[in-house]
């Protein structure tokens, strides 16, 4: 009888713990459906749009023909590639510095948020159209007209996720640092932040992918260079093949900001931590 | 060291509502006092102005020769809720070494008194990876880590089952003999009350009132064991403090 228990239950841990290179196959054939499966789905919607519209290649281009231009004309869009990417990553710490910057200064001294808050929502809802037309007339054809919008586009997700961040500690732990007479900057550093470091990360997925889009458009508008102007002066020549390029290059971009950003959040996110030990 | 607490006058008013009726008690160094009551009836509104986390309508408290609010600025007091306070991305031990750089005072060893709280190989887990009784302990071992002189407990035991609450119970009476401390210790539970406390402070139900502070500690000297739980003396006072609430939950 003993046996027999030993032996169903060496059958059972086999069943839940396969031979590691079962594993290793296992996991390199999930990894690959994981990054094919995107693609060939969006490759059979592309085709299968292309056959139901009957559209030109202008408006429809297949995708190899788009792939070909991306290859081609390699070297002048990723200089223009570049340029996009330095308004986005600007735009994109300013977003934080006022984001992160705000919501801090709105816990430290919480009457500034009743100050500034109305001017924060008025800004989010004036249309970007607008703001990018009074930017353009202020500073020009810069890259502070261009990092300003993206800037503005990508604070208040920044700002609103952290404030909901700070206000997640669990009333427990600052019943703890209150009884243990703890200053603002220890209960700021040692609970609020590591509270709020998930729904944080959560806005940086928002507006580090969206960074891209907002400067492509900024430079759509208003820029001679960037990914936008390629958009632009690709529309005037009905290079409708060109367009899809920079579109496909610009959305596979976003995409890779979201997955590293997404990536690093769960290396910080705090509730992982007993289950990653645990694995 | 342990300080006394006197409680004068003490009430809290939310509005038109009183969460608690004045209530006065002069507490001993390293007395036990549990206060039993309906849900309700103002026992985390006292121990809550004791910490002095809420401010009294009227009257005040002393710790030693401190008010409230001094002795809380001196790290005297040490509160241990019904949801544990450990950091959950902190290891135990790191949890309770949180405590003491906090407070700025190291009132023992984190990992000695670990151990001695029975978590010996457990003071590197986390909040998750523990059960709830070893999750209690940790938070018990924290809010103790800096050496306070007054233990404020809000039903520590109350996510416990039956079993786990009774041995986690007589090892904290155990842990008391080591280091004494002044416990306020709020439950709903009147053998807990009655197996820990010299005195219980029994409440009514809202408005809250003390009506009755009944003592255990006279008839029944420490240590005590489960032993006690078989207690004539024991089953008497369990039953009189029963019989209390029973009484006013009914007039």
């Amino acid at each position: 009888m003993p046996a027999d228990v030993t032996l169903n239950q060496s059958a059972k841990v086999a069943r839940l713990r396969p031979t590691s290179p079962v594993r290793l196959a296992r996991r390199v054939l999930w990894l690959a459906m994981r990054v094919a499966m995107p693609v060939v789905s969006v490759m059979l919607l592309w085709y299968l749009a292309i056959w139901l519209s009957g559209l030109p290649a202008f408006v429809i281009p297949l995708p190899e023909r788009v792939l070909e231009v991306l290859w081609e004309e390699r070297a002048f869009i990723f200089g223009h590639l570049l340029s996009t990417l330095q308004v986005a990553a600007i735009g994109f710490l300013w977003a934080n510095v006022a984001g992160i910057g705000l919501a801090v200064l709105f816990d430290l001294l919480p009457p500034t948020r009743h100050m500034l808050m109305p001017a924060a929502i008025t800004l989010r809802n004036v249309p970007y159209i607008a703001l990018i037309s009074v930017l353009m007339l202020a500073f020009g054809d810069s890259i502070l007209s261009k990092t300003t919008i993206v800037a503005l586009a990508g604070f208040f997700p920044v700002l609103i996720n952290t404030m909901h961040g700070l206000r997640a500690a669990d009333e427990v732990q600052l019943d703890r640092m209150r009884i243990l007479n703890a200053s603002w900057w220890q209960t700021f550093s040692q609970v609020r932040l590591p509270y709020a470091l998930p729904s944080i990360v959560a806005a940086q997925e928002i507006t580090g992918s969206g960074s891209i889009i907002v400067a492509i458009a900024a430079e759509w508008m208003i820029s001679s260079t960037g990914l936008g102007y390629v958009i632009n002066h690709a529309m005037q020549n009905y290079r409708g093949d060109k367009v899809y390029a920079v579109a496909l290059l610009a959305t596979a971009l976003s995409f890779l900001i979201y997955s590293f950003v997404h990536a690093l959040g769960k290396r910080l996110d705090w509730r992982a931590a007993g289950e990653q030990r645990r694995g | 060291m342990a300080a006394p607490i006197s409680i004068r006058n003490v009430s809290r008013r939310f509005g038109d509502n009183w969460a608690l009726r004045p209530v006065d008690l002069e507490i001993a160094a390293g007395e036990f006092i549990a206060l039993v009551g309906p849900s309700g009836c103002g026992k985390t509104t006292l121990l809550r102005i004791v910490a002095d986390l809420q401010d009294p309508t009227s009257g005040e408290v002393r710790i030693g020769e401190d008010s409230a609010a001094e002795a809380r600025r001196k790290r005297l007091l040490g509160l241990v809720s019904q949801r544990p306070a450990v950091l959950p991305w902190k290891r135990a031990i790191d949890d309770v070494r949180f405590t003491q750089k906090i407070a700025g005072r190291v009132g023992f060893d984190p990992a000695k008194v670990l151990a001695e709280f029975g978590l010996a190989g457990h003071e590197n887990k986390r909040a998750r990876e523990l059960s709830g009784g070893m999750l209690q302990r940790v938070n018990i071992a924290s809010a103790m880590a800096h050496d306070p002189s007054v233990l404020l407990m809000d039903e520590p035991f109350a996510a416990l089952d039956e079993m786990k609450r009774e041995e986690i119970g007589e090892w904290f009476d155990r842990e008391l003999s080591v280091r004494p401390k002044t416990v306020l210790f709020v439950t709903h539970h009147i053998d807990e009350a009655v197996m820990l406390a010299d005195r219980l402070l029994v409440f009514s139900p809202a408005p809250g009132r003390v009506i009755e502070v009944v003592s255990v500690s006279v008839p029944v000297p420490r240590p005590r064991n489960h032993a006690f739980r078989q207690d004539p003396r024991f089953v008497a006072i369990a039953a009189h403090v029963r019989g209390l609430l029973m009484h006013q939950a009914t007039a």
